[in-house]
C-alpha cells in the first residue's frame, strides 16, 4: 500500500512537469529566428510568394495569437495528433511509432552492454585499487567521457569495417550490424558506470558492517557480494535511469552514421529541415522518456531500499 | 538477500531487453545498390517533395525527351506539329506503350493526367506552361491537342521536365485526380517500385511491359543513407555499388580520394548548372558598378576549385555555361586581376585611408555581407576564400552563416549584399531561370532591382518567352544576358557537374541530360 501511494504521488507530479516542458518546447521553436511558414513552403518546394506565405500561415494557424496556437497544439497532442511533417507530408506520430522499435532495440542492447561490462569492470577496479586493472579502467573511463560517440563510431567503422572487414558498417537486419552502433552509444555510459561503481564499492568497503563481516570470518567473495556490492549497486540504479535517456538521445547522431532506421535519424533530418511538427513531437517524447526513467528509478530505488519510501512516508 | 537482489536486477534486465525480441528484416538478393538521403516518397508524378525526382523519372515518362545537346526529341509522343500561331501543339502518341500494370497508354490517359495537373494549377503556378495551357483534348485514340494562351516557346522543354507532366495509370487516381494522392505508382517507365521500407530502402524492379529497350539490371535497391561520409563508407565496403549526384552525395575530398585510388571509376559530367553569388544592386556598396566589377576581378575562382572543390567543378565565367541554349554569345570574362580590381575601386572613389586596410567613400567603409547556409561546409570554405581575396583589395566582407530558411528569407526580401545562388540547370536554363528574374521572391529579382533598366529587362524577358521567331529570340537572350554581364550583377563561381563513382564491374557510367535524372536503364555491366 505504501509503495502504491508513493508511485501514485510521483505519477501526479508528472502532469505539471510535462505541462512546463510542453510550453518550453513550443515557445523555443516559435521564438527562433526562422519563420515556420517559410520553412513549410521551402520543404514543400513551393515558391515563397507573398500569397503563398499568407496561405501557409492561415493553413498552419500561424496567424492566430501564440497562446491560441499553443492550446490548439496541446489539444491536438492530447488526442495524439502531432500534425503532418512539413518535409515528408506524412502524419508524425505513426512515423515515430514506426521508427521507435529500431531505436529501442539499439538503446536496449547498448544498455545491456553498459551494465554487462561496467559492473565487472568497476568490481575489478575496486578489487585491485591502484593496480593495473584499476589503471586500465581509469584509462577506459578517461577515453569514454572524453570521446564524442560519433567520433568513436567513425573509428570503429574505419577499424572493424574498412581495415579488417569484420563487421558491416551500416544497416539493420543482423546482430552483427548492432555491435558497432551499440558500442559507440554505450561507451560513455559504461565508462561512467564503471568509475561510479568503483568509487561506491571503495566507499562501502570502509564501512563498519564490512569490517564486522570480515571479523565474523566470512570469506572474501561473500563479503564482496553480500556486503559490499549489494550496497554499492544502489547509485548504479540512479545512474542507469539517467543512462537510458542518454542512450536513446545518443542514437540521434549514431543512427545517421550507421544507417540505422530509428527515430534518432528521423529527428536529425527534421532538425536540419526545421520540420516543426516532427521536432515538437520528438522533443516532447524525449522529455517523457527522461521523466519516466527518473520515475522508474525512484520507484525501483524505493523498492530496493525501504528506507527511501519510509523516509518519504514519514515526511508526508 | 543477495539472491533477491539478483532476482530483481534480472527482472529489470528482462524488461529492458523486451524490445529486442522480434524478427529483423532480411535483405533480398540485390542487383545494383544505390543510396539516397531519404526514401523516394509515394511517387506521385504530379507532386513535389517528398517525391524524389530521380525516382519519379525512373517510373514515369514524358511525351518528349530532353537530350544532353539541348534538343528535345520524341518519346511517348512519336511526333508533333505546331500551329502557325504557335498556340496549338498536336501530338501523335506511340501505340506500343502500356502502363506497368498492363493498362493502355492512350490519348484518354494523357488528357486525364493533364487535367489532374491542371486541377492543382495554383500548386504548379511556378511553371509557366501550367499557366499557359487553356485546353487539352483527345482527338482520337492516340492523338492529343494542347492549346495555349500565348505562343509560349519553351513548351517542349517544360513537357520534358521530371514533373509534373508525366503519366500515371488513371486507375491509380484518387477522387478522380492526383492532388490528394495516388493508389500505386504505376507508370510507363523502365522501372517499377516494388517495395518501400521507411528509413531503410526502396526497391525497383525492371518493368517487363516496357516498350523501349529493357534495362540490363533487374533490380535497383536504393538504400537510405543520409550522411555523405556514411555513403562513402558504404561504397568502400561494398554495400553500395554506385555514387551519383550533383548535390554533394560525397564530399569533394572523398571524390578525389576515390579518383586517385585507381580502384574505382570516377567521372564528372558536363556542367549542369552554375553556382554564382548574386550581388545586390539595390543595397549597400554593391549598388556601385565599380564595386561589382572589382569583386568580379578580385576573386580567385581557380583557387576555390583547386583547394575546396578538388576539381569537381569547373570555373564559371558567365551566368550560364556556354553549353546552355542561347548562352554561347562570346561574353568577355572578368579575369582574375586584383590590380585591376583595386584600380576600379580607386576610380570609383573608394580609397584606402592612411594606415587602413578597408577602403572608404564619403566616410563609409567598403563593407559587404555575404550570406550562406551555415551548415554547408563547402559554401563556408568558399566564402572564407572570397572574404580573404576581397580583403586584399580593401573590401571587408562580413560572413553571415545562417539556417537555410533564414537565407531564403534574405533572398526573398533583398536583405543581402552578396548571396549564394544557383541556376536551375537543364532544361530550365535559360528560359525558366530568366523568367523567375521577374518574380520578387527570387534573389535575382532583388539583386537586379537597383539596375536603371530593370523594367526594360523584365519586359524583354516576357517578350522572349513568347517570341516564335528563333533569330529574334536569340537576339533578345543576347541582349538580356549581355546587360546582366556588363552590369556585373553576378559573380559566377563554378559550373556544377554531377559526380559518379562506381566499381569497375559496372562499366561506363552514363550521365543524364538533366541533373535530376539518373540513367539506371543505360547501365550495362562491363564484360568480365
Amino acid at each position: 500500500m505504501t509503495m502504491l501511494r508513493f508511485t501514485v504521488r510521483r505519477l501526479l507530479f508528472l502532469i505539471p512537469m510535462l505541462f512546463v516542458a510542453s510550453v518550453a518546447i513550443f515557445l523555443m521553436l516559435r521564438l527562433g529566428p526562422s519563420d515556420p511558414a517559410m520553412d513549410y513552403l521551402r520543404l514543400s518546394r513551393v515558391p515563397p510568394t507573398p500569397q503563398a506565405l499568407e496561405n501557409a500561415r492561415q493553413m498552419l494557424g500561424l496567424d492566430l495569437p501564440i497562446t491560441v496556437q499553443y492550446f490548439n497544439w496541446l489539444g491536438d497532442a492530447l488526442h495524439l495528433d502531432f500534425g503532418v511533417s512539413y518535409a515528408l507530408q506524412r502524419p508524425v506520430l505513426p512515423d515515430i511509432l514506426y521508427y521507435l522499435p529500431a531505436t529501442l532495440q539499439l538503446a536496449g542492447v547498448a544498455l545491456l552492454l553498459t551494465l554487462g561490462v561496467s559492473i565487472p569492470l568497476g568490481m575489478c577496479a575496486a578489487r585491485h585499487r591502484d593496480g593495473l586493472p584499476d589503471q586500465f579502467v581509469r584509462l577506459v573511463a578517461f577515453l569514454g567521457v572524453s570521446m564524442p560517440n560519433f567520433w568513436l563510431g567513425f573509428l570503429l567503422v574505419w577499424l572493424l569495417s574498412i581495415e579488417l572487414g569484420w563487421l558491416p558498417p551500416m544497416g539493420r537486419g543482423s546482430w552483427s550490424q548492432l555491435i558497432m552502433p551499440a558500442l559507440a552509444i554505450a561507451f560513455m555510459s559504461l565508462s561512467i558506470n564503471a568509475r561510479l561503481l568503483r568509487a561506491s564499492m571503495l566507499e562501502v568497503t570502509g564501512q563498519r558492517h564490512v569490517y564486522y563481516a570480515r571479523l565474523r570470518g566470512l570469506g572474501a567473495g561473500r563479503v564482496e557480494r553480500s556486503h559490499i556490492l549489494r550496497n554499492a549497486l544502489l547509485p548504479i540504479v540512479t545512474a542507469t535511469g539517467m543512462h537510458i535517456g542518454e542512450l536513446i538521445g545518443g542514437t540521434l547522431i549514431i543512427e545517421s552514421i550507421f544507417g540505422w532506421p530509428g527515430i534518432g535519424r528521423y529527428a536529425v533530418s527534421a532538425i536540419f529541415n526545421r520540420d516543426y511538427p516532427v521536432i515538437q513531437c520528438f522533443t516532447l517524447m524525449m522529455v517523457l522518456v527522461f521523466v519516466l526513467c527518473n520515475l522508474i528509478v525512484d520507484i525501483v530505488y524505493a523498492w530496493l531500499d525501504p528506507r527511501i519510501r519510509l523516509g518519504v512516508e514519514e515526511k508526508a | 538477500m543477495w539472491h533477491r537482489l539478483v532476482g530483481r536486477f534480472s527482472f529489470l534486465f528482462l524488461l529492458l531487453a523486451a524490445p529486442l525480441v522480434g524478427a529483423m528484416p532480411v535483405h533480398a538478393a540485390l542487383a545494383l545498390n544505390f543510396s539516397w538521403p531519404l526514401n523516394v516518397g509515394p511517387l506521385n508524378p504530379h507532386l513535389y517533395s517528398p517525391n524524389q525526382m530521380f525516382a519519379q523519372n525512373m517510373v514515369y515518362e514524358p511525351l518528349v525527351k530532353y537530350h544532353a545537346d539541348g534538343t528535345v526529341g520524341p518519346w511517348l509522343a512519336e511526333s508533333w506539329q505546331v500551329s502557325k500561331d504557335g498556340r496549338r501543339y498536336h501530338f501523335k502518341l506511340r501505340k506500343d506503350v502500356t502502363f506497368s500494370n498492363g493498362e493502355a497508354f492512350d490519348a484518354d490517359a494523357v488528357v486525364a493526367n493533364f487535367n489532374a495537373v491542371l486541377a492543382n494549377r495554383a500548386r504548379h503556378a511556378w511553371l509557366e506552361l501550367v499557366n499557359q495551357i487553356v485546353d487539352v483534348t483527345a482527338d482520337g485514340t492516340y492523338d492529343v491537342t494542347l492549346t495555349l494562351k500565348d505562343a509560349y516557346y519553351p513548351v517542349l522543354q517544360e513537357l520534358a521536365l521530371p514533373r509534373p507532366f508525366r503519366f500515371i495509370a488513371p486507375s491509380q487516381f484518387i477522387d478522380g485526380g492526383t492532388m490528394h494522392g495516388i493508389k500505386q505508382p504505376i507508370g510507363t517507365g523502365p522501372w517499377v517500385l516494388q517495395e518501400t521500407r521507411l528509413g531503410e530502402k526502396d526497391v525497383f524492379v525492371r518493368n517487363d511491359h516496357y516498350w523501349g529497350q529493357k534495362p540490363s539490371y533487374g533490380q535497383i535497391t536504393v538504400k537510405v543513407i543520409p550522411d555523405p561520409n556514411s555513403r562513402a563508407i558504404a561504397f568502400e565496403t561494398g554495400q553500395v555499388d554506385l555514387i551519383y549526384g550533383t548535390d554533394g552525395p560525397i564530399s569533394p575530398d572523398t571524390f578525389e580520394r576515390f579518383r586517385k585510388s585507381g580502384r574505382y571509376l570516377a567521372a564528372l559530367s558536363a556542367p549542369f548548372e552554375s553556382q554564382v553569388l548574386a550581388l545586390n544592386t539595390n543595397r549597400g556598396p554593391t549598388r556601385d558598378l565599380a564595386v561589382r566589377l572589382a569583386i568580379n576581378h578580385a576573386v580567385n575562382k581557380d583557387l576555390i576549385i583547386d583547394k575546396v572543390l578538388y576539381g569537381t567543378q569547373k570555373r564559371a565565367d558567365t551566368l550560364f555555361a556556354p553549353n546552355v541554349p542561347y548562352a554561347d554569345i562570346g561574353l568577355k570574362p572578368y579575369v582574375f586581376d586584383p590590380d585591376q580590381a583595386s584600380a576600379l575601386l580607386e576610380q570609383g572613389g573608394w580609397v584606402l585611408p592612411k594606415d587602413g586596410k578597408i577602403r572608404m567613400k564619403d566616410g563609409k567603409p567598403l563593407q559587404i555581407d555575404l550570406s550562406f547556409v551555415g551548415t554547408d561546409a563547402v559554401a563556408k570554405s568558399i566564402s572564407e576564400i572570397i572574404q580573404a581575396d576581397l580583403r586584399k583589395v580593401g573590401i571587408d566582407v562580413a560572413l553571415i552563416g545562417e539556417e537555410e530558411s533564414s537565407v531564403y528569407a534574405r533572398q526573398r526580401d533583398g536583405r543581402f549584399g552578396m548571396i549564394f545562388n544557383r541556376t536551375w540547370g537543364a532544361p530550365y536554363d535559360p528560359h525558366a531561370f530568366v523568367s523567375s528574374m521577374r518574380v520578387p521572391s527570387h534573389a535575382d529579382y532583388q539583386a537586379q532591382l537597383g539596375l536603371p533598366d530593370k523594367a526594360e529587362i523584365d519586359a524583354k524577358i516576357s517578350q522572349t518567352l513568347v517570341e516564335t521567331d528563333e533569330e529574334k529570340r536569340r537576339a533578345l537572350y543576347r541582349d538580356i544576358l549581355t546587360r546582366l554581364h556588363k552590369e556585373a550583377v553576378y559573380l559566377p563561381l563554378t559550373n556544377v557537374t554531377a559526380i559518379a563513382v562506381a566499381k569497375p564491374e559496372l562499366g561506363n557510367i552514363p550521365f543524364g541530360a538533366m541533373a535530376s535524372e539518373i540513367p539506371f536503364e543505360k547501365l550495362v555491366p562491363a564484360a568480365p
